[in-house]
């Protein structure tokens, strides 16, 4: 049987960055790969588009009415369900089944993973945040510098550098919406308010283009993130699978799900299910990486173990979504030439964890109307005009809470082949809620406690940990290099090795983990 | 005695009318009602549309009252539906987006929402009860 150098399971964050590691080698790829639709694209800023073309229902409800997915389906991410995005979560449900009671989130099976789809925050992990992993700030600086250089990534050296971290390559920041641009000049000139609360606003790291980048064009405005997959200018792992595709230094196999590896002899043997013939197929290399997502990742580990008892844990961020709105805005208008991507980050240091929490805030002006009318507490038509009049002076903060190991938050693959994942309730921090209400009271937002919203588990997509990494791994944990403990040759790159979560978007670190183990193994197979 | 259960398309009709004050197209008729079929198969005729079809009640009022008693989840969802089709055509875009700039304007007509949403509200408990409407 021919053996490459290497195989890597998945296209995400961790696949995509294993395989560019692991350039110049022989490297084989192995991907569900759903893709974007082809060709399908809609051209225009949003809101012009929807003034002038009379029709709009095949690009923003679908023919298959996909639009409408929450009101007959468990619900999803707004993202997730229009009709050129929905393929970001087709068919996992059939493919890698999930069993459970709590658990609220999706698994993706597309080219590049729920990065087709994400906020695009790119955020390094600092010394505290990396708390507990066997690596250091020292370990991921120069992966972390060099995606940076690959990827592009705005944003500013503000306020939250202690907590992001000073970079000099930054793109410039992305321009604010008017709401946001006034919340940022209130927030300079009640800062030491602020400061005394240990609370910061600034700039968020992000990994879309204000200028253009190698061979990607800058950011447009045109307010396309709730419909349009693949916006040149917001970055997708799935670019640099296809660009290493293109200079031929990968593999790329799709329709292709891996169920479990088996070494012998020096190699791993990858037992996958070619999802076009329904033959089973075996694949051969010297090193596997497995980056199928971190449920997937322990669903491959558990199955080639053949252990259906063993409980693994899981982690991920839970939320508080605090809205807010200015009275001094409302009849302002919409801004059509706008962005649904991330405005401004909130660090609260909050000193009784030792951990810095994380608010991202948005704007309200992206997703379909229709989405939220029944959300709002009037009638219909009352509604309407609520929506069309507040939703330009109205923003939404999205905290995200340190993910906790606790034995009620485990993922156990049973025998049957579907994947139980259970996750522990959580209820957030009431007092650190009310704190950023305050703060937002004082320089003239209005919002309350009584309107945060607390999203399911698993709904903020950040799942890790379920294989860490240790200094001394025990059974079903990794190794400082990603190495499975027990294993030789078979290596964990996606967010299952995360030794804990902190309050930060996790993806820019597993980019950067992933291409740290890639160059690793690309030397030891030289 | 029970009322005949209307057509998804004389709900469409019934809604549209009620809730934008015109008939609709053609167009969104046929979407509602397509939307019926595929994502709802199993749906029988709904009992609570046919009797306010038949009586000619306010929807709107009906459907605040029987959301407010978190009641009427049907109903609220058929009027979502038509509220995401009419949304991606543009002669309705005025509905739903304020592209001008307009604070005394926007001020008045939050009031006057405010207002007829109670006005609504009374109107649709009257309804709810004398019809014996969940």
């Amino acid at each position: 049987m021919d053996c490459v150098d290497a195989i890597v399971i998945g296209s995400g964050p961790g696949g995509a960055f294993a395989a560019y590691g692991l350039r110049g080698k022989r490297v084989l790829v192995l991907d569900v790969g759903r893709d974007a639709p082809a060709g399908e694209r809609l051209g225009g800023n949003v809101y012009d588009l929807r003034r002038t073309r009379d029709d709009l229902f095949p690009e923003l409800i679908g023919a298959e009415f996909e639009s409408l997915h929450n009101l007959y389906n468990r619900p999803i991410s707004l993202k997730l369900k229009s009709p050129f995005m929905s393929f970001v979560v087709r068919d996992w449900r059939r493919l890698t089944p999930v069993v459970s009671k709590t658990f609220e989130g999706v698994i993706s099976l597309a080219k590049g993973g729920l990065a087709n789809a994400w906020g695009a925050g790119v955020y390094r992990f600092t010394g505290q945040d990396l708390r507990g992993f066997p690596i250091s700030v020292e370990d991921l600086q120069p992966f972390y510098d060099e995606l940076t250089s690959h990827i592009g990534v705005s944003g500013a050296n503000d306020d939250l550098v202690p907590y992001f971290a000073h970079d000099d390559a930054l793109l410039p920041p992305l321009a604010l919406s008017p709401l946001f641009s006034d919340l940022l000049a209130r927030y300079g000139q009640a800062r030491a308010d602020f400061v005394r609360e240990r609370s910061f606003l600034g700039r968020p790291r992000l990994a879309v283009l204000t200028q253009p980048w190698n061979g990607r064009s800058a950011y447009q405005y045109e307010n396309l993130e709730f419909f349009q997959p693949r916006i040149p200018a917001i970055y997708t792992p799935a670019y640099t699978i296809d660009q290493l595709k293109s200079e031929g230094a990968i593999t790329y196999l799709s329709g292709r799900l891996v169920e479990r590896f088996h070494e012998r002899d020096g190699q791993v043997r990858v037992y996958a299910r070619n999802l076009d013939t329904c033959e089973a197929e075996v694949w051969c290399g010297r090193k596997l990486c497995i980056a199928a997502g971190t449920l997937n990742t322990a669903r491959i580990v558990l199955q080639s173990a053949a252990e259906y008892d063993k409980r693994l844990p899981v982690l991920d961020n839970p939320m508080a979504c605090i809205p807010f709105f200015s009275l001094r805005r409302i009849g302002a208008g919409l801004a059509a030439n706008d962005s649904s991507l991330a405005q401004l980050n909130w660090i609260v240091d909050d000193l009784d964890s030792g951990e810095a929490i994380q608010g991202t805030l948005y704007g309200a002006t992206g997703p379909l109307r229709s989405d939220v009318l029944f959300t709002l507490p009037l009638s219909f038509r009352a509604n309407l005009t609520l929506l069309k009049h507040v939703a330009p002076a109205a923003g939404l903060l999205m905290l995200f809470y340190a993910g906790t190991e606790t034995p009620q938050s485990y993922v156990r693959l049973r025998s049957s082949g579907e994947l139980e994942v259970e996750f522990a309730p959580t209820g957030g921090n009431p007092a650190i809620e009310r704190k950023i209400i305050q703060l937002l009271r004082r320089i003239g937002y209005l919002s309350h406690p009584a309107l945060i919203e607390r999203p399911g588990m698993g709904q903020a997509l950040h799942y890790a940990g379920v294989l860490p990494m240790r200094a001394e791994p025990g059974p079903f944990e990794t190794h400082a290099d990603g190495r499975l403990s027990g294993t030789a040759h078979v290596h964990i790159v996606d967010g299952a090795c995360f030794s804990r979560l902190p309050s930060k978007n996790l993806t820019f670190t597993i980019m950067a983990n992933a291409l740290r183990i890639g160059r690793r193994l690309a030397r030891e197979l030289s | 005695m029970s009322t005949a259960a209307p057509s998804l398309a004389e709900e469409a009709l019934y809604l549209h009318r009620s809730l934008f004050g015109e008939t609709p197209d053609p167009v969104t008729i046929e979407r509602y009602a397509a939307a019926h079929r595929k994502l709802f198969p199993n749906d029988a005729g709904s009992p609570l549309l046919a009797r306010i079809v038949s009586r000619g009640l306010d929807v709107e009022a009906v459907e605040f009252a029987l959301r407010r008693r978190g009641a009427g989840g049907e109903l609220t969802r058929k009027i979502q539906i038509l509220s995401y089709l009419v949304e991606v055509r543009a002669r309705y875009q005025h509905c739903f987006v304020s592209i001008e700039p307009g604070r005394a304007k926007a001020v008045v007509e939050l009031a006057a929402a405010v207002i007829r949403s109670s006005w609504k509200f009374v109107k649709g408990e009257y309804l709810v009860r004398r019809h014996g409407l969940r």
